[in-house]
């Protein structure tokens, strides 16, 4: 390599003693195609005030960098830090993680600035221009690499074997499907989940029907809501209130008369055939028939249900039809009754809760709108 | 120019004059003020409550009457009934500053009180009488003292925190109607609207949150609002979630970053 | 002892011939140490990405140290007042403690959670840089794609991190996600069913997120940006043009010290904002947003900013469902939900090869374009922002609505109406200043600079005093060709003034620390 280089014309002799430790650096960039195009020292003379000045102030900012840490250290370990109930401001402990962020925060960035003002203003100030070598190989390199591959397929024989190629591919390919068949672990048959709810008497109740039950698990009687008042209830059943049974939610409003008056006139006839209503009351599903959120936000005056998440409206004295927004199905109703004093569900949703899908039936009463 | 010359002086006499009558009326009415209250304290030594249902009565018949009518039976198309609404409904919406409505719109907007407490409580005092309702109690301290906070917390989430928000931050509602936010609400003022429900808010009358459930539910929300700190920042950005820290890593994060680079990369 | 004087130097010279006789070294060192690197402030931005990306599996790797992924119901019994007594997962429990329990846990959390906001939004202004500037033509369509797909890999892997600690707020949003799936045709519940092990949420989910989280797409994002990275370091970095830059050098300086002083400082700056952001703005208080509940939901529920524009699309698509009874539903999320997302992923993908149908341009380009050069690029740019801001900011309508007293159905129609009207004005107007600016330089270049000097000729016309970029013709006009390269904009730049270099926050010329020294020096 050596003997090849020093033959090259325009080109120093490396073992040539006189040869200054700048002259042999050049040489490296000349072999890697760069060019200087300016190059001095920061400061015409080295040790000059200006120099010695920013010196001071980088060696300051890494020393500063080095107080900050201890600091953060200090106060990791010393700071009051235990959550201790309520505090204010004026608990130390509050102060935990802004001194923490603070203290590690300006040890970073002082000595960030460190490193940089030292690159920007002690290191020389250069400008070089290098080959780009843009595109593809040299024309002999591209033609050797062909050959190179063209020979080791034809050692292999790919084009004389073209029944081991065929085979070699129809071996691979179900050794392929064999590697992610395991994932079929993973499918599972959704079978009634988007349709049977909580409220579903014969599959969790033994066939009773489902009586209506508030979070902390009191059974609810109409008595518990006051007119303009709405409660969430859920199925009295095992975990009804758990995310076992994530579409069975529903709000229970209790109407005022005329509003009531309102909402009989217009209820869609599946509901008016299984009389959905117990008096004013009326349940429907919390769970937006859009994407899933539980749409909670009544307003009690405007008779509206607002969903927070993406702002449909459903009118409550309307079978809780959408009004606004993105969802285009109303909010299910539950249909009630009362029994030995206590609400119960006559049956499940007549139509299934929650976001749709591609197999969602529907109902006539829906496609009307 | 001479007719408008004339124009202005008109103005000013009918200005001059609008200010001499408004100066009359403020010295009556501070007049009416400074003694009229003495007044009715002398009475008041008989029978207090009734006493304050008459006050209330004079207040209401000046100042709520063109909207909700004789004896609070409201007016179709101004206010609705006051009758059976409750001492804790009216005086929510008076301390609050929500009524005397300034205007109909989509929500009565809470502002500065227009009534002082005393009043206020009169004015409740009158509509209790009209048709009873619901008040505070009077040992709601006493109820919030020995409240459970952790029962709070999962009776805001159940019941307020689609309106309200986790943090109570309130939330717009539809059409321009909003929940308000709760920071800086006294206890009294969070019992009166879930006890009354005001405008669109829904009721929770003591048949769904018993008064233990409801100091529950307050001791929580002056617990995360008033009483206790942010921990994780001097800043909490509105407590408003992903939407303002987006506008922050933004703002802030990548403004500062931006600004090191140009520094970074600037001539020296 | 005995060779004290050796030194340093010589220890290093033995130490490196050492090395080299095992590895071969000095040959790739040297072309390592020597590189040239071109210097602009904008070509810092990606580094932004990685430097977070390095933070983001620090910080990762310790809150992994603490967090439980397990959907495991327990009442909660940690030092946090206001949750005690209450039922929630594992993995909530478990971010609760990290937050409260484990000391500087919640620093940590805080600036995992910065960290991946701003590597989001590093991409996102990473991007437009490379879009904006035609960076992504040959030979460069490969990073281009690959700078997307971690776009995307990045996106999921943030969404997926948000709903680990299963509290109210990210479990709302694994909710929307969860219909979103439903929604697609013929596949919906299976899929649904597939990803939370029978119906939403089950308890399986966390878990498998946490593999994922922490395993499946960090590798794959480490794999790609190792490749990115390595792109650009082998293809060699693009640089604007100016004089003697061309298609065929980089002009710029070494790798070593310079490139690298100024790479290791911009590192730790990125982190120290992080840092210093984590501790003086409060991120995701999962204790304010208690379990996650089928039930429950908190007004001003978002996503975090960069899925926020696909949720601002989901709240302003109409009520649009496809229905062919009596078995076929197409439920109007799928298209502002899968359809938009899947076009967001595939047309950036697509752009560079658009592009080029479209100039018929396959050459190598190694010099960037300015935005005004490419009116038509600039402008699609534009149109693709001013859609992404309607997007966002319609994601957090009820927020906006509320602080600044708007109605929120009015805030729906002015997004409904202002994603579609105001992208094609944006790039009409994109495209008017794109052409005003070039003509603005191609007059500098025939006529030279305005001086501000006016003067009066014999027969009293007035007429300003040009100060022409080189020799001009009997005309005045100079023969400038228009490059692309930015023309000089104030006087002293050229002329008899020596260029005045700007410091950044003064002139550097000012200083008289110099001059004094000279002084010293010649007495």
């Amino acid at each position: 390599m050596s003997a090849h280089n020093e033959n090259q014309p325009g080109e120093p002799d490396l073992n040539d003693p006189k040869l200054s430790r700048f002259e042999v650096y050049r040489e490296g960039l000349r072999r890697d195609g760069i060019e200087i195009i300016h190059y001095e020292p920061r400061f015409g003379r080295p040790g000059t005030g200006a120099e010695k000045r920013m010196e001071r102030i980088v060696g300051g900012m890494f020393l500063g960098a080095g107080l900050f840490a201890t600091l953060f250290v200090a106060a990791y370990i010393f700071w009051p830090w235990e959550y201790e109930g309520a505090a204010t401001l004026s608990d130390p402990e509050t102060w935990y993680t802004p001194i923490l962020g603070i203290t590690l925060g300006l040890s970073l960035l002082l000595f960030a600035f460190g490193v940089l003002t030292w690159a920007k203003k002690l290191l020389p100030v250069e400008e070089l221009v290098q080959d780009r070598h843009d595109g593809g190989s040299a024309r002999d390199d591209r033609r050797i690499a062909e050959s190179t591959v063209d020979t080791v397929a034809d050692d292999m024989g790919l084009k004389r074997r073209p029944f081991l190629v065929k085979a070699a591919l129809l071996g691979a390919a179900p050794l392929g499907l064999a590697a992610v068949a395991p994932l079929g672990g993973l499918i599972k048959d959704p079978g009634d989940m988007l349709t049977v709810t909580g409220w579903n008497a014969e599959r969790y109740n033994d066939g009773n029907p489902v009586r209506l039950m508030l979070k902390d698990g009191a059974m609810v009687r109409p008595d518990m809501v006051s007119v303009g008042g709405q409660i969430t209830v859920f199925p009295a059943i095992e975990a009804g209130a758990s995310n076992e049974y994530p579409t069975a939610p529903a709000l229970l409003i209790h109407l005022r008369e005329q509003d009531a008056a309102t909402l009989r006139e217009n209820l869609y006839p599946m509901y008016q055939d299984v009389d959905a209503l117990w008096g004013n009351f009326v349940a429907y599903s919390k769970i937006c028939t859009h994407v899933g959120c539980p749409a909670s936000l009544y307003e009690q005056q405007s008779q509206r249900l607002l969903c927070p998440c993406h702002q449909s409206q459903f009118n409550v004295v309307d079978n809780a039809a959408p009004i606004f927004g993105p969802a285009t199905r109303h909010l299910p109703m539950l249909p009630l009754d009362v029994e030995d004093g206590y609400f119960i569900a006559t049956s499940d949703f007549l139509v299934p809760p929650g976001p749709a899908y591609w197999n969602r039936p529907s109902l006539p009463e829906e496609d009307e709108q | 120019m001479a007719a408008s010359a004339k124009r202005r002086r008109g103005w000013r006499k009918r200005l001059g004059a609008l200010a001499r009558f408004t100066g009359a009326l403020v010295i009556v009415g501070g007049l009416y003020s400074a003694f009229a209250p003495s007044l009715y304290a002398q009475e008041a030594d008989d029978n207090a409550v009734d006493s304050e249902v008459v006050k209330g009565q004079e207040l209401y018949d000046t100042s709520c009457i063109t909207c909700h009518g004789d004896n609070g039976e409201g007016v179709d198309g101004r206010g609705p009934s006051l009758i059976g609404i409750g001492s804790a409904a009216v005086e929510f919406q008076v301390n609050t500053g929500r009524m005397p409505l300034a205007n109909q719109g989509a929500m009565a907007i809470p502002g500065d009180p227009v009534f002082t407490e005393e009043e206020a409580e009169w004015l409740g005092a009158y509509i209790e009488h009209l048709g009873g309702g619901g008040a505070v109690p009077d040992d709601l301290d006493a109820l919030v003292e020995n409240a459970d906070v952790g029962s709070g917390n999962d009776l805001y989430r159940v019941n307020c925190s689609s309106c309200h928000g986790y943090a109570g931050g309130g939330a717009a509602l539809s059409s321009g109607a909003e929940a308000p936010a709760l920071g800086g609400t006294t206890d009294e003022e969070l019992y009166q609207a879930m006890l009354t429900g005001p405008q669109n808010m829904p009721v929770f009358a003591d048949n769904e949150l018993t008064p233990e459930q409801k100091a529950d539910v307050i001791a929580y929300v002056q617990y995360i609002v008033n009483d206790d700190a942010d921990r994780g920042g001097v800043f909490n950005l509105g407590r408003f979630g992903p939407s303002t820290e987006g506008l922050a890593i933004f703002l802030v994060g990548i403004s500062a970053l931006l600004l090191a680079t140009l520094w970074i990369a600037g001539k020296s | 002892m005995k060779r004290r004087k050796g030194t340093s130097q010589s220890m290093m010279t033995k130490a490196g011939g050492e090395l080299d006789d095992r590895f071969k070294l000095a040959g790739p060192t040297r072309v390592l140490m020597n590189k040239v690197f071109p210097d602009h402030w904008s070509f810092l931005l990606g580094e932004i990405a990685l430097f977070s990306f390095v933070l983001l599996l620090l910080t990762g790797t310790f809150l992994a140290l603490f967090f439980d992924p397990s959907m495991a119901h327990v009442t909660y019994e940690g030092s946090y007042v206001p949750l005690q007594g209450v039922g929630m997962s594992k993995a909530y429990e478990s971010t609760l403690d990290i937050s409260f329990e484990v000391r500087g846990g919640l620093i940590m959390r805080q600036m995992h959670h910065w960290a991946t906001l701003l590597f989001m939004a590093s991409i996102l202004v990473h991007m437009m840089r490379i879009f904006f500037t035609g960076a992504f033509r040959a030979p460069r369509e490969t990073n281009w794609l690959i700078g997307i797909l971690l776009f995307w890999l990045g996106f999921f892997e943030g969404f997926i991190g948000y709903s680990l600690p299963d509290d109210g707020l990210s479990g709302t949003g694994l909710r929307i996600a969860e219909g979103m799936t439903e929604s697609l045709p013929f596949l919906g519940p299976w899929v649904s069913a597939a990803l939370f092990g029978g119906q939403f949420p089950g308890d399986e989910v966390i878990a498998r997120f946490y593999i994922i989280h922490v395993f499946l797409l960090p590798l794959a994002l480490l794999a790609l940006i190792t490749i990115h990275i390595g792109l650009v370091f082998a293809q060699k970095h693009t640089q604007w043009p100016g004089p003697g830059r061309t298609e065929h050098n980089v002009v710029g300086f070494r790798m070593f010290p310079n490139y690298v002083m100024k790479q290791v400082g911009f590192m730790l700056v990125v982190w120290g904002v992080v840092a210093a952001m984590a501790g003086l703005f409060q991120i995701n208080p999962v204790w304010l947003f208690g379990p996650y509940e089928a039930s429950v939901v908190s007004s001003a529920s978002q996503p975090d900013f960069y899925v926020m524009y696909l949720d601002g699309l989901i709240r302003l698509f109409p009520a649009w469902e496809l229905r062919i009874p009596p078995y076929f539903t197409l439920p109007g999320v799928f298209w502002p939900g899968i359809v938009a997302m899947g076009l967001s992923v595939l047309l950036p993908l697509a752009y560079p090869a658009i592009e080029r149908r479209f100039t018929k341009d396959r050459a190598h380009h190694n010099l960037l374009q300015r935005p005004r050069d490419f009116p038509a690029r600039t402008g699609v740019g534009v149109m693709v922002i001013v859609f992404w801001v309607i997007g966002v900011v319609s994601g957090g309508n009820d927020v906006f609505a509320q602080a600044f007293n708007i109605s929120l159905n009015a805030m729906t129609w002015a997004g409904r109406i202002g994603i579609v009207v105001l992208p094609i004005v944006a790039y009409y107007l994109t495209y008017r200043i794109c052409l005003g600016l070039q003509q603005h330089d191609r007059e500098i270049l025939a006529h030279g600079l305005e001086t501000g000097v006016l003067m009066r000729d014999p027969e009293g016309r007035f007429y300003e005093v040009h100060q022409p970029l080189a020799e001009p013709d009997e005309h005045g006009h100079t023969d400038l060709e228009y490059s692309g390269a930015p023309v000089p904009k104030k006087m002293n730049r050229v002329g008899a003034l020596p260029p005045a270099e700007k410091g950044f926050f003064k002139s550097v010329e000012s200083s008289d620390d110099d001059r004094r020294d000279e002084l010293e020096a010649g007495r």
